[in-house]
């Protein structure tokens, strides 16, 4: 099968990159932390796809997606909607849970987004705010989901302004609080906020995730309690982004 | 009509104050078999279970009070009295927000209202009212639905928006009392202003109660006004005493009544109780906090959530509130009251509230409250939710420091919404201040 | 720039006044000789001394404006004016006049709430009629009723131009940045400069649409920063109908009844505005308007774009999201403290905005 179309995501904390075939399917994959220098990195992983694959038209997205040489430059929430139709192929409501911003973006009958919600600049409801938390109680992201599931009860954290959770959470270490209790209230309190943003869901509305934080099983879980109903968690959740931008340059 | 007007007289004169007095008791009980902690307070007031009984007992008829007896709701300077003489049954929606935040239901309110659209920088009184509004929501059982809401604007604007809201939720009509802002004092065309409004305010109250306002009730109602803000005046002035016989958190509870019950028989009865109470712990040389080293003026609302928290990290230092600019209010504009004109003397009366006057006269209330409570420092509140009460303190708190010699500290937190403030950053800036004076 | 031109009309003999947002008699300035210069902030990060003093929960118009005020940024004027917009422009009023920050002359405009009720009619005729007799002694002129009521003719020409070329938007062949630039600049050009420049721009209106865009309609506090347009022209849109509380909601929406008395002229003139949450307009009053907006343009989105903070605003936004939902018009909410520029963040919604309505419209 041969190659069709790249699309490069570039986030604020990793740059994604697939390669796909006429029918969508992904072909190779590239994954790096985001450096600053968003044209060279973005030029040397596009040249390694090529040089496995030849040559394909480019379509970028992501943060930095005006400094990538492409061919077509789309924003994240076109392209995750893109990508998320392909996987799923119903309408539904797609939460992206990405490093700066979470989104909530509502998928129309033939995949169209008729809406979307972003957090306001601040990183309350973001990866962001997990990250400096758990980063704070030395709490590596993979072992999040057993943590979490040796908690006996969730330890509510109320801030959800990072910078005022970050102190909170350190003073509820302080008063003795078991660690997997605090870092169970950390996801609820993360969910609820993604949950405010997506505001009322129609009923019976199918629920997806993409994005990095979706590979985390406990965050899931919590969303879908907050939520009350199922998420389904795209295939390689992290790629939605830059399958989406290859498709959109697909001939 | 008349089934629920007998369910609401049975509510609130007869079936309610037994129901009180039951939990009371049973609170009581409760309290009695913890193990008694070494307290940095005085002797609880014993009104407390009276002040207690009357807001219990005001709610509780209010959840039969709709189809029963006229219900309005109304902001906390609004000039009540023509509704009472009216008969209506008065809702006070910041109260029960306050009400709401001591509970820590604030939260949970809001998110309701987030939701919706609204922005978490609004007003969090605001919030966690439209909040039970539309989730039926409360601590307090249930809210009569309105007949009316009445809004005055010399708190602040945004009662404005809030009742906005509430009127497009209700579909009842709102009656706007707009106050110029008073830059020294206000002219006779917007005292003028003022009137007109209430002249047409009351008929429009007339219209939805079916009444007419006589002036003989109205006078009434009046009077008992002008007594109930000079009693409750009174109680405050006790805190002048050396040690004060109770700290100005006990007042924030105690003021429940000068706000939401205003201009009724048993409002003045309470506070002359209250009063009587306070006197005799002066006489008998007792303190609100176990040891009154410093005596603090507060300006601003209170931290609803965290009023256990910061008074008594206070009283274990040796720190008592001494006087409030904000409960003072209550007794201040009442003072003016004229029972022989009471629209005429209401409009001047309700134009010139604190919180509608420039900060020339602010720095006055708190220059002189500092002095005549002989307080050797301040809080300011300086409140996320209520901008009209905090614009200007930054400054405020420079002025009284250099002119009156005395230590002030700025607190950043919110009325009402726990969200909004750092327990921890609180914590140590009202250390560090208490530190100070050492 | 504006400084300059300040200092110019300063030299003819004319007095300036700083005015703060939102509402205030024009004419009544312009028949005094007075030429106004709008304070909307400024915008960027407050600056110099007195930069904290009001406190960051505060909506960054009122805070710029002490700061600004405060280091001098305004010492062209002569005066300033503090119409009663808002609590936080009405907290600036009293700081500065109180606490420090404006050492020159200050007015208020204490203008009433509500609809037109005849008590609010009666003030505002008295606090007009006060407001021209303070500025007449500050002036040393007297206000002479001919002289009024030309200035009124001569607003109520710069509003219908104004509305004109808003109205007629797609027809007109400027972009949005050069068309709002224009339009701002009638903050704080003398009334005849500025017609000047209106009857200039009306040139470039043409027979025909000439705006290809997918057009919108924004509703908010103040356009700032102006680079907004610029994303909006690249993500292929454009704004098709007014309702920033700056620009659009400050003309009539209907004829003024002209009275013998310029000043009852000009109270109608303020009841002729269209609803606006500072002026405390109902909701349903406030969301017709907005409807018919929404038709007359032919807007298939809106831009909701306020500043953080700003209550009267904010508070309307559920109702506004609701109406809009039920209508099936998709919305984006953008929310500022008077950046000097956009966020990457804000951009990435924006295109995104135009990237929906764009597929939408193809799908349909």
């Amino acid at each position: 099968m041969s190659v069709c179309a790249f699309g490069i995501d570039v986030g604020s904390t990793t740059t994604k990159a697939v390669a796909i075939d006429a029918g969508g399917r992904i072909l190779e994959r590239r994954v790096e932390p985001s450096h600053p220098r968003i044209e060279e990195q973005s030029a040397r992983i596009l040249d390694s796809l090529r040089g496995a694959l030849g040559d394909a038209p480019v379509g970028a997205t992501g943060y930095g997606r005006k400094r990538v040489k492409a061919g077509r430059i789309l924003t994240e929430i076109t392209c995750h909607a893109r990508g998320a139709w392909t996987c799923a192929r119903r309408p539904g409501v797609l939460i992206d849970i990405g490093g700066q911003d979470t989104k909530v973006i509502r998928l129309g009958p033939s995949g169209e987004v008729t809406d979307f919600a972003m957090n306001e600049k601040c990183a309350a409801g973001t990866g962001r705010f997990l990250e400096v938390i758990l980063g704070r109680l030395q709490v590596p992201f993979s072992e999040v989901g057993d943590l979490v599931a040796k908690a006996a009860k969730a330890v509510p954290v109320s801030s959800t302004c990072t910078v005022f959770a970050e102190s909170e959470v350190i003073s509820l270490v302080a008063q003795g609080e078991p660690l997997e209790g605090i870092v169970r209230g950390l996801l609820q309190s993360l969910a609820a906020r993604v949950s405010a943003l997506a505001g009322s869901l129609p009923d019976g509305s199918s629920v997806f995730m993409s994005g990095g934080v979706a590979l985390n099983r406990a965050m899931v879980e919590t969303l879908q309690k907050v939520l009350g109903r199922p998420v389904e968690v795209l295939p390689e959740p992290q790629l939605v982004g830059a399958l989406g931008a290859a498709l959109s340059v697909r001939s | 009509m008349i089934a629920r007007r007998l369910q609401y007289e049975l509510m609130s004169h007869a079936l309610g104050p037994a129901m009180v007095a039951y939990q009371t008791w049973s609170d009581e009980r409760r309290r009695s078999r913890r193990a008694a902690k070494e307290s940095p307070f005085g002797p609880q007031l014993e009104c407390t279970r009276k002040l207690k009984e009357l807001m219990t007992r005001h709610y509780l008829a209010g959840r039969y009070a709709d189809g029963a007896v006229p219900v309005a709701w109304v902001t906390s300077g609004f000039p009540v009295e023509f509704l009472r003489a009216l008969g209506f049954f008065c809702v006070y929606p910041e109260n029960h927000a306050a009400l709401c935040s001591v509970q820590r239901k604030s939260a949970e309110l809001s998110e309701v209202v987030e939701k919706e659209g609204y922005s978490r920088d609004l007003c969090s009184y605001a919030r966690s009212d439209i909040g039970c509004a539309l989730s039926l929501k409360t601590p307090v059982g249930r809210l009569p639905k309105p007949d009316l809401l009445a809004c005055c604007t010399n708190i602040c604007q945004t009662v404005l928006y809030w009742y906005r809201a509430l009127a497009e939720h209700f579909r009842v009509p709102l009656v706007l009392l707009d106050t110029p802002f008073v830059y020294g004092s206000a002219s006779p065309h917007q005292i003028q202003y003022v009137r007109d409004q209430l002249g047409e305010a009351v008929e429009t109250a007339e219209r939805i109660s079916g009444r007419k306002l006589s002036g003989e009730r109205m006078q009434r109602t009046a009077e008992l006004a002008l007594e109930g803000a000079n009693l409750w005046g009174q109680c405050l002035e006790q805190g002048r005493h050396s040690p004060s016989p109770w700290t100005g958190f006990d007042g924030f509870f105690h003021m429940a009544p000068i706000v939401s019950l205003r201009g009724s028989e048993e409002t003045n009865d309470y506070y002359r109780l209250l009063l009587a109470e306070l006197q005799d712990r002066v006489s008998r040389g007792i303190s609100g906090i176990r040891e009154e080293r410093h005596r603090l003026v507060w300006d601003n609302l209170p931290v609803w959530f965290k009023v256990r928290d910061i008074s008594t990290s206070l009283a274990q230092r040796g720190f008592n509130l001494v006087c409030t600019s904000y409960t003072n209010a209550w007794a201040e504009a009442g003072k003016r009251m004229d029972p022989q004109d009471p629209l005429g003397s209401a409009a001047r009366v309700y134009t010139h509230i604190i919180l509608n006057q420039d900060l020339n006269n602010r720095m006055e209330v708190l220059r002189r409250l500092a002095t005549e409570y002989r307080a050797d420092g301040a809080i300011l509140h300086s409140d996320r939710s209520c901008k009209p009460y905090s614009m200007g303190q930054v400054d405020l708190r420079e002025k009284l420091a250099s002119e009156l010699g005395i230590k002030v500290l700025l607190l950043e937190a919110d009325h009402a919404d726990p969200r909004a403030y750092s327990s921890e950053q609180g914590e140590t800036r009202l250390a560090a201040f208490m530190e100070s004076f050492a | 720039m504006r400084t300059t031109y300040l200092q110019s009309q300063k030299d003819r003999g004319r007095r300036v006044l700083a005015v703060l947002p939102i509402y205030f008699p024009r004419p009544l300035l312009t028949a005094l000789d007075v030429v106004a210069a709008e304070l909307w902030g400024p915008p960027g990060p407050p600056r110099g001394p007195a930069a904290a003093r009001v406190q960051t929960y505060v909506c960054a118009v009122a805070r710029n404006a002490l700061a600004f005020l405060s280091s001098g940024g305004a010492d062209v004027a002569d005066g300033v004016l503090f119409p009663h917009t808002c609590d936080s422009i009405q907290g600036l009023a009293t700081i500065a006049k109180d606490l420090g920050g404006w050492k020159k002359r200050s007015f208020t405009l204490l203008h009433p709430k509500g609809p037109s009720r005849q008590s609010a009619r009666t003030y505002l005729l008295a606090e007009l009629r006060g407001l021209a007799r303070e500025l007449g002694e500050w002036t040393g002129r007297s206000l002479e009723p001919k002289r009024l009521s030309e200035a009124i003719e001569l607003h109520a020409e710069i509003d219908s131009l104004r509305a004109e070329l808003l109205t007629r938007r797609a027809r007109l062949a400027l972009s949005d940045r050069a068309l709002y630039q224009l339009l701002r600049r009638g903050e704080f050009l003398w009334p005849e400069d500025h017609l000047a420049e209106l009857r200039d721009a009306r040139k470039s209106l043409n027979g025909q649409k000439v705006q290809t865009g997918v057009p919108l309609m924004a509703t908010g506090y103040v356009p700032e920063p102006g680079s907004l347009f610029e994303v909006l022209e690249q993500a292929g849109a454009f704004i098709a109908a007014d309702d920033y509380a700056a620009i659009g909601r400050r003309l009539p929406t209907r004829e003024v009844v002209r009275h013998s008395d310029p000043f009852e002229t000009l109270v109608d003139g303020w009841f002729a505005l269209p609803p606006c949450p500072t002026r405390s307009a109902d909701h349903a009053s406030r969301l017709d308007h907005l409807e018919r907006l929404l038709e007359r343009s032919g807007a298939r989105g809106v831009l909701i774009h306020q500043q953080k903070f700003c209550e009267p605003e904010l508070f309307d936004v559920p109702a506004i999201r609701k109406m809009l939902t039920e209508r099936k018009t998709p919305l984006l909410y953008l929310e500022g403290e008077l950046e000097r520029e956009l966020s990457g963040q804000a951009v990435t919604r924006i295109e995104a905005f135009a990237e929906m309505l764009s597929t939408q419209g193809r799908a349909a």
